[in-house]
């Protein structure tokens, strides 16, 4: 039989296998594949780190990611974190009325929490949805049409080109968009504690229970969600499959896990900071 | 020589190459045909060391890529020129840039002389006046020309080129044959090729093989495949609409 011939009539194919064998082969496979996800974004992870320090510089590339990362993400942040410190003011200023009727330490705690964790918190969680979902759609187009093999091929290591100027881009932006945020939301709030329930913006502003504990609790919270947000969409980019489909998924899962690395990052920090700080 | 031993590949349960062993010698120019899904970009990916397999082993010159870490594989691949199916041409970049990309990369030139290296592959490929467009403002035609410009600027001792007439007009099509062939005979590489237009590539290739479901089912010379009484290489050689294909 010719070798076409033997090649079409899948000679030696074996037995379907049963219900259990499936079941079992199944289960095997997802432990298998999870581990090699684990695997993978654990080598992403150090790559980009030591690409970060010893990798090839690409003129521009880093400023243009700021750009991406920063400047296109002003409008959206601010405008999401003012609505926000206006509803936490406004709903703390009415649980306070009901209970004391006593408004002067309303500023004093909100510029607390939102030093401390609300404005990184919420604020790479916006982050996550616009960069992340960005970060993933272009690296994944560039998967799905070989543009990350064309990188290989010229001897360019994809995290280094890709994913590298986005993470020192991100670290940056996502630290001043968050500073900024905390701005927006200490003035929308100060403007609704002012408008709503007539509190002074002189009382407001307390800056009393802010100490450097909250400042440097704020502080590594902005550098870690600006380091984990590029560096899961990137591994969601670059572990796309498939065409526009997947591009789909890979963005959809860069801002599902980017917000579950946030999260998971703030309580770690949180807890950490517990028992560093004040426990 | 680019020899390649028992290569198996499985993507899921799908088996995208399966037991491949096959040997291209030095300077030959090796067509690479098979109906659409039968494994010929996954081999060649494999080649290039895009990919590891899951059995087998591909070895360059006695090196065994598939066995090497990344560092040592970018290394071996820094000696590949590759025009891929979809082009793969970077879409910050234009025309002019992307050509230059490799050269930038891959050797130690100045930009004087990656400029004329540029300029000297695009004539050849006839986009001399499209040096300042993004790909996104080329016809399909033009992003093939511009990727098989990227693929040869770097004169390499081995080039893939995976579809490199598809989307191009009969005359062009031969066009770029020639000059791909007139090109490896000149710099004595080894090229391998995959393509639709059978007609064509047999005009150019020394050895050819045929890939069906996975499995390499034919590899001789131009000659013997012409003469072939395989009934999948004679229909798909033959383009007839009856047979087991």
């Amino acid at each position: 039989m010719a070798a076409g011939a033997r090649a079409a009539s899948g000679e030696g194919a074996r037995r379907e296998p049963g219900r259990v064998h499936r079941f079992v082969e199944g289960l095997g496979t997802s432990a298998v594949d999870g581990a090699r996800a684990a695997r993978l974004f654990y080598s992403i992870l150090i790559r980009t780190l030591y690409y970060s320090v010893r990798g090839r510089r690409e003129k521009g590339a880093v400023l243009r990611a700021m750009y991406q990362i920063g400047n296109r993400s002003l409008f959206f942040i601010t405008v999401v974190m003012g609505f926000i410190g206006m509803i936490m003011v406004y709903h703390s200023c009415t649980q306070v009325n009901r209970i004391t009727g006593d408004l002067h330490l309303v500023g004093a705690t909100f510029l607390q929490i939102v030093v401390r964790d609300f404005a990184a918190s919420i604020g790479a969680t916006m982050i996550a949805t616009r960069v992340g979902a960005g970060i993933a759609a272009e690296i994944g187009s560039m998967v799905v049409t070989d543009q990350v093999d064309a990188l290989r091929m010229c001897a360019a290591e994809p995290i280094d080109y890709l994913i590298v100027p986005r993470f020192k881009a991100s670290v940056v932006m996502t630290t001043v968009l968050i500073v900024w945020s905390m701005a927006v939301m200490t003035v929308i709030g100060m403007l609704t504690a002012w408008g709503m329930f007539d509190v002074n913006p002189r009382i407001f502003w307390n800056t009393s229970m802010v100490d450097y504990r909250d400042l440097t609790m704020g502080l590594t919270k902005c550098l870690a969600f600006g380091a984990a947000i590029p560096i899961v969409s990137g591994y969601c980019g670059l572990t796309t499959f498939g065409g526009a489909e997947g591009v789909g998924w890979a963005t959809t899962r860069a801002v599902v896990w980017s917000i579950f690395a946030t999260i998971l990052l703030n309580f770690v920090i949180s807890t950490v900071g517990f028992y560093v700080f004040w426990a | 020589m680019i020899r390649v031993t028992a290569l198996s590949k499985r993507f899921g349960r799908k088996p995208a190459l399966d037991d491949v062993s096959v040997e291209l010698p030095q300077g030959a120019l090796w067509g690479l045909i098979g109906p659409g899904a039968s494994g010929k970009t996954v081999l060649i990916k494999h080649v290039a060391g895009l990919l590891t397999p899951d059995r087998g082993k591909v070895e360059i010159e006695g090196q065994n890529i598939s066995a090497m870490g990344e560092v040592s594989r970018q290394r071996l691949r820094s000696r590949f020129g590759m025009l891929f199916q979809q082009n793969a041409l970077f879409d910050s970049l234009t025309v002019a840039e992307n050509v230059a990309f490799p050269l930038r990369r891959l050797t130690s030139l100045g930009e004087r002389e990656i400029g004329e290296r540029v300029d000297e592959r695009l004539a050849r490929v006839g986009l001399t006046d499209f040096r300042d467009r993004y790909p996104n403002a080329l016809s399909g035609g033009q992003r093939k020309r511009v990727g098989i410009a990227r693929a040869t600027v770097t004169r390499s001792e081995y080039v893939i080129f995976d579809e490199p007439t598809a989307g191009l007009d009969p005359v062009t099509s031969q066009k770029i044959f020639d000059l791909l062939h007139a090109e490896q005979r000149a710099m004595k590489s080894t090229a391998l090729m995959i393509s639709s237009d059978v007609a064509g590539l047999m005009t150019v290739v020394d050895r050819v093989g045929m890939m069906l479901r996975g499995k390499l089912v034919f590899e001789g010379t131009r000659e013997e495949a012409l003469a072939s009484r395989d009934p999948y290489v004679r229909q798909f050689l033959r383009g007839d609409t009856e047979g087991p294909l």
